[in-house]
């Protein structure tokens, strides 16, 4: 283990009993550094909450080890939880109290001195853009700004590993930027970042590393250029039908899925001047309206990797 | 230090949280506690002298343990269904802080409830009180006792039975539990059931507490009661320190 590693985790299982047993998580492997931002993605129900709250000792491992910062997290949770801050999937409810108060006192709580949190503070309301709304009451605020008063609240005295689970949900795109900025900045500073999200798109463009998750199993750990590594020397093409159409892909096209007046296929780079040929040609017709032809994303891995079924759900929350 | 500084925040946090509720709250426990006077009164018609002891000593102890015994469970049973509980206890503070700081914050809130049921008693039945100087810590006692079982409670049940199961000891606390009345009054086999409950001793404690010239709190009860509130401490710290 070296010298920057903040999370180490090795053979990790979990079985839930009850009358439907699910083995949440079955033999997990995981590292964080320093300075990293390691994305975990899955679909719902993968094992990823799971798996975070083994690190802060909510729940208790059948098997493996959790090494947090050098320290034992599973034979030593308080120990853990003063090196993890958390924000968990859903928001902690903090009505009564406005963003500005809520940070604070999360930063006091977690060790920070007084006038230190509170200059914190500030500085991440501005940096997320939430002057409007720092000194509104709780209840009176939005999904969005609750969400990233919570993100705030996990990283205005962040630990040597921050966890987020989904922190961009209902979050506006603007701020989602705003966000990403910052999350990059807590990596910078030194921490470990590890990201549960199931929105692929967006993780693959701020993440250093990223772990999938597939029924309690990492079935890929790798860069993201790693992952796709696989893939290059693919274009993936995207159409856009019109109401009615069908379409027929020329030879070469491999078909990767429909959804409703979507079809993509992949095809080797050497085909592509001839099938934006045929495509223009599609669109000329009036079969389809647009096109695009984007290079092998870590969608196309993540589908191959967990199956078409849950990808097609992760797709739409992506649009969404 | 730092235990106390976290206890303090962490009931500031509670309390804030509450506050559009807390005036509410306060005039909710003000209401039982002149209730508990002036309602009985009106069930007893003109008590005696000693009986008019009995309910204007008895009814602080009403107010301080339906506070523990529901006002605490409540909240926790809403922080367990609101998810809130699962978050504060990914936060590095030690897991007997949370109890501390609802124990405060409940203990704080039920005060002015009870001096004003010790003062309304007092006016209404014209008695005389001799306040007893380990009064203070005396009623500390009491309300760690209550807010610690319902708080085992509310650890140990889900949340619906939880809020069910505190509803229904209201009725006890207020009509079968030898607080406002004398225990001779219950049945014998109620009575022996009083003997191991925390409640006798506690009217015991807080009524030779506000009348020491009239009454007196016996060893044992005093042990039952100490007992009481190490064991749901102590099964309260349990639950909030498990791990799934």
């Amino acid at each position: 283990m070296g010298q920057d590693e903040v999370l180490t985790i090795r053979g990790l299982r979990k079985r839930y009993r009850g009358r439907r047993g699910v083995q949440a998580n079955d033999g997990i492997d995981l590292d964080v550094r320093a300075g990293q931002v390691v994305g975990l993605l899955g679909h719902n129900g993968a094992g990823k909450t799971t798996l975070v709250n083994q690190v802060v000792g909510l729940v208790l491992p059948d098997e493996g080890t959790i090494t947090l910062d050098g320290i034992d997290a599973v034979a030593r949770p308080d120990e853990a939880r003063s090196r993890a801050s958390i924000q968990a999937q859903a928001n902690v409810p903090i009505s009564g109290l406005t963003p500005r108060l809520a940070i604070e006192l999360v930063g006091r709580l977690r060790g920070g001195h007084r006038t230190a949190v509170r200059a914190r503070a500030a500085e991440l309301i501005e940096a997320l853009d939430l002057s409007p709304w720092a000194d509104t009451r709780a209840e009176k605020v939005s999904g969005g700004i609750a969400r990233l008063t919570a993100f705030a609240m996990t990283v205005v005295q962040p630990g040597r590993l921050v966890v987020l689970d989904e922190p961009t949900n209902d979050v506006d795109p603007v701020r989602h930027r705003l966000l990403w900025q910052q999350i990059r900045r807590l990596a910078d500073d030194g921490a470990g970042v590890l990201l549960v999200t199931h929105n692929v798109r967006e993780a693959e463009r701020v993440v250093d590393r990223l772990a999938i998750l597939d029924h309690g199993v990492v079935l890929a750990a790798d860069t993201p250029a790693g992952l796709t590594a696989s893939w290059q020397g693919t274009l993936t093409v995207e159409l856009d039908l019109l109401p009615g159409a069908a379409v027929t892909w020329p030879d070469g096209a491999r078909p990767r899925g429909s959804d409703r007046l979507r079809e993509s296929a992949s095809i080797a780079t050497e085909d592509a001047a001839e099938v934006v040929r045929w495509a223009q040609h599609q669109v000329d017709q009036g079969v389809i309206e647009r096109y695009s032809l984007v290079p092998a994303s870590l969608e196309d891995v993540y589908v191959e990797l967990v199956g078409a079924e849950h990808a097609g759900a992760s797709a739409e929350e992506v649009a969404a | 230090m730092t235990a106390v500084r976290q206890t303090l925040l962490l009931a500031q946090w509670q309390f804030r949280r509450q506050s559009t509720f807390l005036p509410l709250l306060v005039v909710v426990q003000v209401f039982m506690a002149v209730a508990t006077v002036v309602g009985y009164g009106l069930l007893v018609g003109d008590p005696p002298p000693e009986v008019a002891l009995y309910l204007a000593t008895g009814a602080p102890t009403i107010t301080l343990i339906t506070v523990g015994l529901v006002m605490t469970p409540q909240l926790l049973a809403q922080s367990k269904t609101e998810g809130s509980l699962d978050w504060m206890r990914t936060l590095p503070v030690p897991r007997g802080l949370f109890l501390a700081s609802d124990l405060l914050v409940w203990t704080v809130l039920a005060l002015p409830g009870m001096v004003l049921g010790v003062l309304v008693g007092a006016a209404r039945f014209d008695i005389e009180l001799s306040v007893a100087p380990w009064l203070v810590p005396a009623t500390l006692l009491v309300s760690m006792t209550a807010a610690a079982v319902g708080y085992a409670l509310a650890s140990v049940l889900p949340p619906p039975l939880a809020n069910l199961v505190t509803q229904m000891l209201v009725f006890v606390v207020l009509l079968f539990s030898p607080v406002s009345y004398p225990a001779e009054r219950m049945p014998a086999w109620l009575q022996q059931v009083h003997e191991w409950a925390p409640i006798e001793p506690m009217a015991q404690l807080v009524r030779a507490g506000l009348a020491q010239d009239a009454f007196a709190i016996s060893g044992r009860s005093l042990l039952v009661l100490a007992v009481w509130c190490l064991a749901a401490t102590g099964a309260a710290a349990t639950a909030l320190r498990r791990r799934a």
